[in-house]
């Protein structure tokens, strides 16, 4: 129950307040692939994919771009798995916990960076498409990320906080 | 089997990845203007690159049939006389004897200089000594006589045109030769005249005029023209005839000259 409430929040905060942000063109944060990475360990591949899909979709129904947070997701997902295969988490795959800073340590933070960034990079690319200013680009991708990131980590701090 | 089984259940969250990606992808380029209009101009840009790409390689193509053709043509010249084969080479090619001995070598060269509207025209070809042509070779185009090497240097040389009045041809109509000259009158182009033929030979208009064996410089069977018209002189016993020349000289690019591999052994003969 804690869960879905947990991404009820998440993906309202997402939908009616971080994209709404109106405090410059350069801050269009996505916060909700928090839910994506941090998804339970022992959750077959086909799942997370159908996941990934189905939570991008109904992004993409909020934000009036059919398809591009969809197809992010789907990459994200894939990137998620390449990554995890390299990290030790058997016995967290068997206790069936979510990815997460506890879980995972220092692994986890980088995982966790690069997917944003890569996630950043890809829809804001699929955005400009066709009339891509690597400058603009670039510098929309890094500010926001380093905006989720921020988000990311308060919510993460909260987390730890609260099952402490 | 179950091996592969067992491959295809474990990569099976693959193939719904990219089932996934292709419904993504629809929806993305089918449902955004901005993109859908993007991908439309990426696959335009992309079509017409192609197009050009492809133009280019039929261009290509389309020389080699063009070379094939000109091949074609001159061999078809060769066909009805008494040579047996023509061989290709490189860049050049033999003609031979039907029991395979080298008659003639071909040389194909690019007519640089032309003219075809004085009274003794010339034309320049960009092939010399270098390229084994000399003085008093024979050049034909693909499409019959064009004329005989004047004078040659390194790189090029000077053609006196069949448009010349110094040039002297015997005709050959219909398989008999005629010991009169085609005289270029400068009246039309393309149009030379021969006299001197009595009006007893039957001759009609669309007679085949052909080089025939008097000549050391061309192959047998090489076109002039065709009679376009018969004038009968009034108290006169010769026939006036006009021919259009087989060869077109105000459109003429490729020439091949030739050599007659056996000429200096004839020649020397001929003036015993």
């Amino acid at each position: 129950m804690r869960r879905i409430i947990y991404w009820i929040f998440i993906l309202a905060l997402q939908v009616f307040v971080l994209n709404h942000l109106d405090i410059s063109i350069y801050l269009v944060p996505q916060v909700f692939i928090i839910l994506l990475i941090g998804l339970r360990l022992d959750i077959s591949r086909m799942l997370q994919i159908l996941i990934a899909f189905g939570v991008g979709l109904l992004i993409d129904f909020f934000t009036s771009t059919p398809g591009i947070n969809a197809s992010a997701s789907l990459w994200l997902m894939v990137l998620r798995m390449a990554f995890l295969d390299r990290q030790d988490l058997k016995e967290h795959i068997a206790n069936k916990q979510p990815y997460s800073l506890k879980v995972a340590g220092t692994p986890y933070l980088y995982t966790v960076s690069v997917l944003v960034v890569f996630y950043h990079l890809y829809i804001f690319w699929m955005e400009s498409i066709g009339a891509i200013h690597w400058g603009k680009l670039l510098s929309t991708t890094l500010i926001s990320s380093v905006l989720a990131l921020t988000i990311i980590s308060i919510l993460e701090y909260i987390s730890l906080s609260s099952s402490e | 089997m179950q091996r592969l089984l067992d491959f295809i259940e474990q990569n099976l969250y693959i193939i719904l990845f990219a089932v996934l990606q292709l419904v993504s992808a629809f929806l993305i380029f089918g449902m955004n203007h901005y993109q859908q209009a993007a991908f439309s101009n990426s696959l335009a840009t992309v079509t017409s690159e192609l197009n050009q790409m492809s133009s280019n390689v039929t261009s290509y193509i389309g020389l080699k049939d063009q070379n094939a053709l000109l091949q074609e043509q001159v061999s078809d010249q060769f066909r009805t006389s008494s040579l047996g084969q023509v061989l290709y080479l490189r860049d050049t090619f033999q003609v031979k004897d039907s029991v395979g001995r080298i008659l003639f070598d071909m040389t194909p060269a690019q007519v640089v200089y032309n003219t075809s509207y004085k009274a003794n025209n010339v034309f320049v070809v960009n092939k010399g000594l270098e390229d084994g042509v000399r003085k008093n070779m024979g050049v034909i185009s693909s499409q019959g006589l064009a004329g005989i090497v004047l004078n040659s240097n390194r790189k090029y040389s000077t053609v006196m045109s069949l448009l010349n009045t110094n040039m002297t041809v015997i005709p050959n109509i219909n398989g008999q030769e005629y010991y009169t000259k085609l005289i270029w009158d400068n009246i039309y182009p393309n149009s030379m005249a021969i006299k001197g033929i009595n009006k007893l030979e039957k001759i009609e208009v669309g007679d085949l005029i052909q080089t025939g064996k008097s000549s050391l410089l061309f192959p047998e069977g090489i076109p002039i023209g065709r009679v376009t018209s018969l004038e009968e002189i009034p108290n006169s016993q010769y026939f006036k005839i006009r021919i259009e020349t087989s060869t077109n000289f105000r459109k003429l690019d490729y020439v091949y000259v030739i050599e007659n591999k056996d000429g200096n052994l004839i020649e020397p003969l001929l003036e015993e």
